[in-house]
């Protein structure tokens, strides 16, 4: 019925869609959900595992369609369909013009709208994760602690991991490809609005599939889901083959939008050697995405023809195989962690200029520095298969193209150290974010060196050596880098600026107690303890003590995090348009951001990081920060501003 | 002519550059840090992997420590650069800075410098992992190895001596010095056969069979773990390989209805 309603065309300049928002997709997404539960149960019998999987996979199919319809995403397809498109007044309304806080509820298309969105599910995620991570380490905090059952720990590892690496897939090129970077190409929207406001709704329609998981006997496989386990698992493995389907549908989506608008909505006058790294990072990384995210979403769908409709893809018995998913699933994976890894360098790349106040040094060793950590990281997955036993004649060649990729990844350090070299080191929480990353990233590459070593790999893998070390590249460069873009460019998205002095404490207690829970986790990991064990042997007690101080110390750090950014939200000093003196093009436009962003397109002559070059009469300087008023003031920029129209 | 006098320019200023007080300080900064890591490579990771019970975990203790050596001067470059210019290039006080810095674009010297160095050192450690998985891979199979068949199962571990009348154990016992070929599967999910001490490890596949081998040359019980997710108790699929002479793994043996 739900469904059926939402699907009605558009009437002309009004109608349904405008009364659509996050209330009727859950609406949507529950009833349409309770219809298909209904169906499927009285068609199936539920006591067998393999029709009871069927039911639930039903009802979240249905879930996800009733929860799409319901916040709008076939209004204008359909609308289409019908012959009725888009007039202008639709237009305006779908970018949320004079609307308020309500379009951030909206199937809503200004970039600028979904940016904050995923901001704002970013941080919901990291919060779900980071609560789970400190259950882990409490469980792990002694020998034989009976704080949870192995059955819960295991629940909330396997949630634990997967939250966190969606987490962070989108920590960057979410908020801040989608905010930031059209404007930083001076452009006027993505290339594709609605696929933007399409890809951000998919990502809010997975989280529920995910978390619903905790309550269907969770993801007991750790989230690269290896089969058979896998098809052995309880209801709650559908949750997380759903979300990833939905999410990798999210994604492709996402990655096209970015690319597209990468290559040709750049303003003019931005030739590929004036475009900001941060462009190309974040198209290497969706680059990335877009062959990688449809494997293991594949993975997922034979994974589901197993589970539901007795397939065999993964049952040796059946003729299947276990290293099939393995495949699949590294395929995706490797790729994956740089998927999660390039966005935030390149962010801190674009960061170190603008507080070093100097040319990113070597711009162009830095575009082929990724393109070959692209290309490379195309062709390593099975280093991840040293010891399966799948092949072991090509052990050595996956070693050689592992090796080979420290080669580019160490250029983009010789970038940023060059960078910095003789530098006026201007110290910034964002700042402090590429120190913090120079440090923790040499210590996540090195250990990432010794797993490329194919007999060491034998000594370490599935051991928490491999946690600490992918913990040192996802957090200590993925995540650091996200939370330093945040506090760079958070006064441009919300027109306010950040505590930088409780900033930089909450910064460093978290970077201190992630140093100290890893270094923790090396230890313990060289000594011979697995990961994913709900409980060692006493030799490892010291070791898991220091991780399990630091992770609160994490816990504390990421708190107080959430504070400065939500008391920053909202009554954190007026951000000047340009409180960095910073160059390129999104510091350029007036705070709050007209829905446009530029009245004028504007033109590019030079590059932007010509700092201490040229007149210097002419240069941006950083703008002093005006304190709040009293009377409150829009927070979230564009909303008064009167735009002449969205991107064509 | 024009090449001699730029050339001969190039030698002046690398002079000039490597004169300088602050490349001075990095580089005295730089040789601290890597004589700092160089130490700890030395004492740290192999300490931490205890005490080897096979040639191929000595094997892959050298290479931690080889490994970690060699990055000691790459890792000492970033931090050395990066803790210096926390010090001595740092803006003091809450603004921005009044000026900029120079405006360095490049120097072909040193990213061409860079590039060599690190290719060079990736090929170095390429070459030393190919040797060490040479020699590593080498090491059980000679000499007529004694065949253990492992077999996984939720969650614990089963060894089969084929050769011996099929004597079954869950503990595994191995004479020293012999060395040993293990044919490892599963019969439900993928589990991970780990000896720890011996460095040795190989996933246990359901429908298949995967090999390994070892020669344990040292006598002691030793920690046999599980490293593959594989379920509910997955942390305690752990048992036990005892390293004995000969002549009691014979009597082991003959107790358990097997013969030598």
């Amino acid at each position: 019925m739900v469904k059926l309603g939402a699907a009605t065309p558009v009437a002309d300049g009004g109608g349904l869609m405008r009364r659509l928002n996050m209330g009727t997709a859950v609406a949507g997404g529950v009833g349409f959900g309770a219809v298909g539960w209904l169906v499927a149960h009285h068609f199936l019998q539920t006591d067998v595992p393999a029709t009871s999987n069927q039911v639930v996979i039903v009802t979240m199919i249905c879930w996800s369609i009733g929860f799409m319809a319901g916040i709008g995403a076939f209004n204008a397809p359909l609308g289409w369909l019908m012959g009725r498109d888009l007039g202008h007044e639709d237009e305006m309304f779908l970018a949320g013009k004079d609307q308020g806080v309500s379009r951030y509820f909206r199937f809503t298309t200004d970039h600028k709208v979904v940016g904050i969105q995923y901001v704002a599910v970013t941080m919901v995620l990291l919060a779900v994760g980071g609560t789970l991570a400190m259950l882990i380490r409490t469980q792990l905090s002694h020998p034989n602690n009976g704080f949870v059952s192995p059955q819960t720990y295991n629940a909330m590892v396997g949630l634990h991991g997967i939250i966190m690496v969606l987490a962070t897939i989108i920590a960057v090129t979410g908020p801040f490809g989608n905010f930031i970077l059209p404007i930083m190409l001076g452009a006027r929207d993505m290339a594709f609005p609605r696929l933007n406001a399409l890809s951000l709704w998919l990502l809010v329609c997975a989280v529920p599939l995910l978390l619903s998981a905790a309550f269907l006997g969770g993801i007991p496989t750790g989230w690269s889901a290896y089969a058979p386990l896998a098809d052995q698992a309880g209801p709650g493995m559908n949750g997380f083959l759903m979300a990833i389907i939905v999410f990798a549908i999210s994604s492709a989506v996402a990655g096209a939008n970015i690319t597209t608008t990468v290559l040709t909505m750049r303003a003019r006058g931005m030739t590929w050697n004036r475009t900001p790294i941060f462009a190309y990072g974040t198209v290497a990384s969706v680059g990335l995405a877009i062959p990688a995210l449809p494997l293991f979403m594949s993975a997922q769908i034979l994974l589901a023809v197993d589970r539901a409709l007795g397939g065999q893809f993964y049952v040796a018995a059946g003729g299947g195989s276990a290293w099939l998913y393995e495949h699949l699933f590294w395929l995706f994976g490797h790729p994956e962690v740089y998927v999660i890894v390039l966005p935030a360098v390149v962010a801190l790349m674009e960061i170190t200029p603008v507080f070093a106040r100097k040319p990113l040094y070597n711009f162009n060793a830095a575009v082929v520095g990724l393109i070959g950590i692209v290309g490379l990281s195309l062709m390593v997955w099975a280093h991840h298969m040293y010891i399966s036993g799948w092949a072991p004649d090509l052990n050595g060649p996956f070693m050689l193209t592992t090796e080979l990729i420290s080669v580019p990844t160490g250029i983009l350090f010789f970038v940023v150290i060059g960078t910095i070299w003789r530098g006026k080191i201007w110290v910034t929480v964002p700042m402090v974010a590429v120190y913090a990353m120079l440090w923790n990233f040499i210590i996540g590459g090195v250990t990432g060196i010794y797993l490329s070593d194919v007999p060491a790999d034998v000594a370490l893998h599935g051991s928490m050596f491999v946690t600490a070390h992918f913990h040192y590249t996802l957090m200590g460069a993925g995540l650091t880098g996200a939370i330093g873009a945040l506090y760079y460019w958070f006064p441009k998205m919300t027109g306010r600026m950040l505590n930088q002095k409780l900033g930089m404490v909450a910064f460093l207690i978290v970077q201190v107690g992630f140093n100290v829970v890893f270094l923790g986790m090396f230890a313990a990991g060289l000594a011979g303890q697995p990961r994913r064990v709900y409980t060692y042997p006493p030799t490892f007690a010291t070791a898991n003590l220091i991780s399990t101080i630091g992770a609160y110390s994490i816990g504390i750090g990421m708190l107080l995090t959430l504070y400065v950014v939500v008391s920053g939200w909202r009554h954190g000093p007026l951000a000047p348009a340009n409180p960095w003196g910073a160059k390129t093009l999104e510091w350029a436009v007036p705070n709050p951001i007209p829905l446009a962003n530029f009245e004028v397109p504007p033109v590019v002559i030079a590059d932007p990081y010509g700092y201490g070059e040229g007149d210097p009469t002419t240069r941006h300087w950083a703008e002093e920060p005006q304190p709040a008023r009293a009377a409150p003031v829009p927070a979230v920029s564009g909303s008064s501003a009167d735009g002449e129209g969205v991107a064509p | 002519m024009t090449i001699t006098t730029s050339m001969d320019d190039m030698a002046t200023r690398t002079r000039r550059f490597w004169l300088r007080r602050d490349v001075l300080h990095v580089v005295g900064l730089w040789a601290l840090i890597t004589v700092a890591g160089v130490l700890f490579s030395i004492y740290v990771p192999a300490h931490l992997m205890g005490p080897p019970a096979s040639g191929t975990m000595r094997e892959i203790e050298a290479t931690m420590t080889a490994f970690s050596i060699a990055a000691s001067p790459v890792a000492a470059v970033v931090w050395a650069v990066a803790l210096y210019s926390l010090i001595a290039w740092r803006h003091r006080g809450d603004g921005p800075p009044e000026t900029d810095g120079p405006a360095l674009r490049t120097s072909r010297p040193a990213a061409a410098a860079w590039i060599l160095i690190s290719s060079f050192l990736c090929v170095l450690l390429l070459v030393w992992g190919l040797a060490a998985m040479g020699s590593v891979a080498s090491a059980g199979t000679t000499g007529n190895p004694m065949v253990v068949n492992v077999t996984g199962n939720q969650w614990l571990w089963t060894f089969a001596y084929p050769q011996q009348g099929g004597v079954e154990s869950d503990q595994l016992y191995l004479p020293v010095n012999r060395p040993v070929e293990f044919h490892v599967t599963s019969v439900d999910v993928v589990h991970s056969f780990w000896i720890v001490q011996m460095g040795i490890k190989v996933d246990a596949n359901p429908g298949e069979i995967t090999r390994t081998a070892v020669v344990p040359d040292k006598r002691g019980t030793f920690d046999i773990r599980c490293a593959e997710l594989c379920g509910l108790l997955h942390a305690q699929m752990e048992t036990s390989a005892h390293v004995v002479p000969m002549a009691q793994f014979h009597k082991w043996l003959s107790a358990n209805g097997g013969h030598p």
